[in-house]
């Protein structure tokens, strides 16, 4: 409860000291005297505090009329004081209005025009300012103000006066002293400008730092120019020597004949005896920025040759050992990591995709919030019409190739000489360049002083020495007509050893096409029925070859593969494949990792594969054909995805579909497919379904099934045991989607926070309209009541005037009539 | 040739005489077409079409009766009647049928009255049937307006009310015959074929679709490919017409078999199975039936298929959320665990039991599915994987992953350009078909199998 008013005036005296208790004297001495006009003040104080109509507390919203609003001390604008302000606006309107309203119905009578006179808002000071700019903009030539202003009048210039003109006019003229008349803000601008110019020399600085050092370097040069002088004489000596040197430069290099000297020797580079004549023509006067350019060009050139290298120490056999055990073990985390899918690549391009896969996820995120799905979901997973290839796909084949091939070029030199030329060798080998040395090194040496070793395992004395490199199939079965189908690999190692792409340039081509002819040559040996053996080497070079040439031969595997679709499409109800396919698929399965996620080879053979045993598994009355390809077939799917486990439908179904016909001629095979399928997935929780379908069939075909039986049952109870309920989504739970918490520092209840920029304009828009509405109407008002009281008041005044006219008429009158 | 009662003696001998020899040039002509070559039969088929023509210019009753009884009704009966005389058929419906409008409607009067005779034995009206049904669907164009029918065969005038300018009545027409056709015993082609042309040449002809409703519920009791075909017809019906199917979800079940997953109506099946399946309202017990079944089904399936389904499982899970406990069962029961543990989990589903609410597929885990993230093509994986994903995709739109085939998946591999060299084989093997002492190892010995055998 508020304290009484009686006890807050009791409390207000007290604090002012006006009724003090009574003090001791000692305490009137020392203590402040309070003189009558301070009390006096402090009484007037109290008196106005103590009114309740004299303040009025003002509501936290700001004022309504800029005009009237009280602005000053914290106090003021805390309180407001309705009667100071009406008595304000009572005074404005009385300067105002009532003139107006007194010459309202008045023609004619005095006008005051000067500035600000009779204008309410401007006081005295503001209205002697605005008359001195009057005259100050007065012009000289201006008749009517030649009259008032005498000495200091204005200069014109092309009818503008000079003030208003821009200051760059001035200030070209250069007229320092003019400068003086400037304002002060005129003068602080130029400062700025003085400063800003400051600013704006340093690059020039810089430039003159860059200029220093190109004289320094300009300098430098020209005493070398000086001491290159005075050594002339030596090497108008060393030139003599060095004339014959051209000719002993070919004798002493170990390549081939050079190329008859130029004619031009300037253009040959490092040359020291031709840099004399360069200089003299220097001497005498050659453009000095041409001699720097073919200096500064020489110095680089220098720069660049070759230096001795230090040669790698030569390992130890442990450490080499070594060297290749880790070599191999790094080579199985990649495959590894490319089976799960993963890139395996530059960090580079793993960061690029990690992008790329981000910005995907947050597509993914818009769709999630219900907009338009316009993209193709199956796209998404590679199965598009227009099929992209996936991000992870992309970067996933690039097996440090490039690395591969720097060591094989760098380090086969030093291996040439202690590698073995025996193709059957029995000790294992693991390094990539020594078994490349065993494809190309067993001919031919190195160098041109290469000579042919004849190979004592091959009968190589039948094969011409040299050959063109075939470069297309026909050539090359041109080539191989006459000579024994078993020569054919040490026919393809001299090829090999002949077109080394380090011997000359177009041999890479050469080689290449090599590699495509090598693919249909297999394809062409296999529908020729030749002899496994040569096949399986013929794939081992072209293995080889791949690490060299892996575009044109995997080029070449695919378009294979591609005439095997189009074949066995068009070819309608026969077998759909060829001895060539086959051979096709196993060289592919050796050649590259079968256990990679994707594999621009693999995928589509195994596919192929996949989609021939799919075809073939629904032909009712399996023949021996299709049942012997098909073991193949699925013999080969079982190889391989030996490291992937990976799972091949059509694999089961055919081998059901075959054991269910009683499995034909190769029920052996059969059998030992589908042991090999269920010793690849036990592991997998749907081993139960996959397999029970073959218990009946294995029943029915009784003994030669018997083991297989046995193994699968074991296997099949195993699994039972073994399964458990399927728990895939262990996912961390995922959030809910929020934003930041919006907090505002200092938050008003009567600010709009509205997040839309437009509806909050428009809003404060209406309400300023609507605020400056009301006020409008309340100062008419106002000056309606205004204008009334003063009518009201100056009626009453006439009305006095006139009674009083009236009375003393009538006492005239009536003094007259008695007198 | 009409007798009237003014013409004479000798004058009503000779009509007789010519009529009498009219109609066995008639007969001969129409016996010839049923064992002459084709050139023969065009030459007949002319000929006897002349006869129409000088038939029915006549006035309109005679005209009628002519086209009812004539030349022209003998001749639609020999088409349908010989299997033989179908070049003749393909002529007949190519230059009459589809070019006149008239010749069209007693067409398809002549077939209608020709089935509905009860005095055919069973051989011949098989037979005729097959003919009628061949004739039938080989008939493309359809009238839509009135306007259209104004091609006429017949150089008779018609009253404006005459039934031929009605096409309601030409409607009614087609529709007999059809029905006159399908009521017939038909082999499981010709049900599959008809079933196959129902939107396009069939059901147009209707006014009346619900008449179509015995054929297409006997079709679907038929089993295989021909209850898929006959499925969206029925489904149209029980949509719009308000067809009463007892047991629909029990026999769509029974139509998840070994072959449906490779069956070329693979796609169309699927289709209209996400539109039965669409309901929120359905048991969760028969939707589990339906995801375990079409999974189990997909451990033999091609990649072409094992994409649909995927998606659709994820689509029917994310709808009926009881289901997931499918791919996601915590048993926090002890002792239940410590069962699992000594026992394991074999499977409750039972994959024979027919009805969709036995099965106890809500009860069983989607294995097939784990294992199916290991499958060979990589598509497929990855696709497989978002089972196991957090589902945060709203639904996938199926019809994006319908129509794939191992011819699309490997054609869109091959036709992309090799840009990047592929990841070769680190070591190169010793031996690939044999083994140390230079004998086959097991995949030359298979290879050399294939390759001798083929």
């Amino acid at each position: 409860m508020p304290p009484s008013q009686l006890r807050a005036l009791k409390s207000q005296l007290r604090e002012k000291g006006i009724t003090a208790p009574s003090k001791s004297k000692k305490d009137k001495k020392n203590g402040p005297s309070t003189s009558g006009k301070d009390r006096a003040t402090a009484l007037a104080k109290i008196r106005t505090e103590m009114n309740p109509y004299e303040y009025r507390h003002i509501s936290s919203r700001p004022a309504k009329f800029p005009s009237t609003s009280v602005k000053g001390s914290y106090k003021d604008v805390l309180l407001r004081r309705p009667g100071v302000s009406k008595s304000a606006g009572e005074e404005v309107r009385r300067k105002q209005l009532l003139p107006e309203m007194r010459g309202r119905l008045k023609s004619g009578g005095l006008v005051d025009r000067r500035i600000g006179e009779g204008d309410g808002g401007m006081d005295e000071e503001s209205r002697a300012v605005a008359r001195f700019a009057r005259e100050k903009s007065r012009n000289v030539f201006d008749l009517e103000g030649s009259e008032d202003e005498g000495g200091d009048g204005l200069l014109t210039h092309g009818g503008r006066a000079i003030a208003d003109l821009e200051e760059d006019d001035m200030r070209i003229s250069g007229d320092e002293e003019g400068s003086e008349d400037d304002g002060f803000l005129v003068r602080k601008r130029q400062r700025e400008d003085e400063e800003d110019e400051v600013v704006d020399e340093q690059p020039d600085v810089k430039k003159s730092k860059k200029e220093v050092m190109t004289e320094l370097i300009a300098k430098s040069k020209l005493h070398k120019y000086e001491r290159q002088k005075t050594k002339e004489d030596d090497d108008d000596l060393r030139d003599k020597l060095d004339a014959g040197m051209a000719d002993l430069l070919p004798l002493l290099r170990a390549q081939a004949a050079p190329p008859p000297p130029p004619p031009k020797p300037v253009e040959v580079p490092g040359d020291v005896s031709k840099i004399n004549p360069e200089r003299q023509k220097l001497l005498d006067g050659m453009d000095r920025g041409a001699a720097d350019r073919e200096y500064e060009k020489r110095l680089r050139e220098l720069a660049r040759d070759t230096r001795a290298a230090p040669s790698d120490r030569t390992k130890t056999a442990e450490e080499k050992a070594k060297d290749a055990a880790e070599k191999v073990k790094e080579l199985a985390i990649r495959r590894e990591k490319r089976m799960r899918g993963e890139a395996v690549s530059d960090d580079e391009e793993v960061e690029q995709a990690k992008d790329e896969r981000d910005d995907s996820e947050e597509e993914a995120v818009v769709d999630e919030y219900g907009n338009e799905e316009l993209g193709d979901d199956a796209a998404e997973f590679g199965l598009g019409s227009n099929v992209v290839e996936k991000v992870q796909h992309v970067d996933e084949d690039d097996f440090d190739f490039d690395a591969d091939l720097v060591a094989s070029a760098s380090e086969a030199d030093e291996e040439s000489a202690s590698s073995d030329d025996a193709l059957d060798d029995a000790v294992p080998e693991n390094d990539a360049e020594e078994e490349e040395d065993e494809f190309v090194s067993g001919i031919f040496g190195r160098g041109a002083n290469a000579v042919p070793i004849a190979d004592p395992n091959t009968k190589t004395a039948t094969l011409p020495p040299t050959h063109a490199c075939p470069r297309t199939h026909t050539e090359f079965l041109a080539l191989i007509k006459d000579s024994p189908a078993e020569g054919l690999p040490t026919l393809i190692q001299r090829l090999r050893a002949q077109y080394q792409p380090s011997l000359a340039a177009e041999n890479k081509g050469k080689m290449e096409d090599f590699s495509r002819v090598l693919v249909e040559h297999l394809v062409w040996m296999a529908e020729h029925g030749q002899e496994m053996k040569v096949m399986e080497q013929v794939i081992r070079h072209l293995h080889s070859l791949s690490r060299t040439y892996a575009i044109p031969i995997a080029e070449a595997f695919r378009s294979q593969l591609g005439s095997w679709l189009e074949r066995s499409s068009s070819e309608g109800d026969g077998m759909g494949v060829s001895k060539g396919d086959l051979i096709v698929l196993v060289a592919i399965g050796e050649i590259y990792p079968t256990s990679d996620h994707f594999h621009q080879v693999v995928t589509p053979a195994f596919t192929l594969v996949g989609r021939w045993l799919g075809l073939n598994a629904g032909v009712k009355g399996m023949g021996g054909e299709r049942s012997r390809v098909g073991a193949f077939m699925v013999g080969l799917c079982v190889k391989w995805v030996g490291e992937s486990k990976r799972f091949v439908p059509e694999a089961v179904r055919f081998t059901l579909a075959a054991l269910g016909n009683g499995g034909g001629a190769v029920v052996g095979e059969h059998l030992e497919n589908l042991k090999g399928m269920a010793e690849l997935w036990k592991g997998k929780s749907a081993f139960i379904e996959v397999f029970e379908p073959f218990i009946p069939s294995l029943r029915k075909l009784a003994k030669p099934a018997k083991s297989t039986l046995q193994h699968l049952t074991t296997l099949l109870d195993a699994s039972r045991q073994a399964r458990k309920p399927l728990m895939l989504h262990h996912h961390r739970p995922q959030p809910l989607r929020t934003s930041n918490p919006k907090f505002e520092e200092g938050f008003n209840p009567d600010r709009h926070y509205d997040p839309d920029k437009e509806r909050s304009e428009a809003a404060k828009l209406k309400k300023e309209f609507k605020r400056e509405k009301k006020g409008a109407v309340r100062e008419l008002r106002k000056d309606a009541s205004f204008v009334a009281r003063e009518q009201l008041r100056s009626k009453r005044v006439e009305d006095e005037e006139h009674k009083k006219r009236e009375r003393r008429l009538i006492a005239e009158i009536q003094s007259e009539s008695r007198g | 040739m009409l007798k009237t009662k003014t013409s004479s003696a000798t004058d009503l001998e000779s009509v007789d005489y010519l009529k009498e020899r009219y109609k066995v040039y008639k007969a001969m002509l129409l016996d010839l077409l049923a064992g002459a070559d084709s050139p023969t039969q065009s030459t007949v088929l002319t000929l006897a079409m002349r006869l129409v023509k000088e038939e029915t210019s006549q006035d309109v009753r005679h005209a009628e009766q002519a086209w009812k009884t004539g030349v022209f009704a003998e001749l639609v009966k020999s088409l349908i009647v010989h299997t033989a005389c179908g070049p003749a058929r393909e002529e007949f419906v190519e230059k009459f049928v589809e070019e006149y409008d008239d010749v069209r409607f007693y067409t398809f009067y002549t077939i209608s009255n020709f089935l509905s005779r009860t005095d055919i034995a069973d051989k011949p009206r098989a037979d005729a049937t097959g003919n009628a049904l061949n004739l039938l669907s080989s008939i493309e164009g359809i009238p839509d307006s009135q306007d259209q029918l104004e091609d006429w065969y017949g150089e008779t005038s018609h009253q404006p009310k005459h039934q031929l300018l009605s096409l309601t009545q030409h409607k009614k027409r087609a529709q007999e015959a059809w029905l006159a056709v399908l009521r017939s015993e038909l082999s499981k082609d010709q049900r599959k074929n008809v079933l196959a042309i129902m939107s396009s040449r069939v059901t147009p002809w209707f006014s009346q679709v619900e008449l179509l409703m015995d054929f297409l519920t006997d079709s679907y009791n038929f089993g295989g490919a021909t209850s898929l075909l006959a499925l969206s017809g029925l489904f149209y019906l029980m949509q719009e017409k308000n067809l009463d199917y007892p047991q629909f979800f029990q026999k769509l079940y029974s139509l998840l078999d070994h072959d449906l997953l490779h069956s070329k109506h693979r796609s169309r099946f699927f289709r209209l199975l996400d539109t039965f399946m669409s309901s929120t309202h359905l048991p969760a017990a028969l939707v589990a039936s339906f995801i375990k079944r079409l999974s189990r089904l997909a451990l033999l399936a091609p990649p072409g298929a094992i994409v649909v389904v995927l998606p659709w499982i994820y689509n029917m899970l994310k709808k009926h959320p009881t289901c997931t406990f499918m791919i996601h069962r915590e048993i926090r029961d002890p002792a239940a665990r410590k069962r699992l543990e000594e026992e394991g989990m074999s499977d409750p589903f039972n994959m024979l039991e027919e009805d969709p609410m036995a099965t106890r597929a809500i009860d069983s885990c989607l294995w097939e599915i784990e294992i199916l993230q290991g499958h060979y093509h990589p598509n497929v994986a990855t696709l497989a994987k978002i089972i196991s994903e957090q589902f945060t995709k709203r639904n996938y739109n199926l019809e994006d992953f319908l129509d794939h085939s191992y011819a699309g998946l490997i054609d869109a591999e091959l036709g992309k350009e090799l840009k990047k060299a592929p990841v070769v084989e680190f070591e190169i093997p010793k031996r690939i078909f044999t083994t140390e002492e230079g004998r086959l190892d097991r995949l030359g010995s298979l290879l050399s199998n294939a390759i001798g055998g083929s």
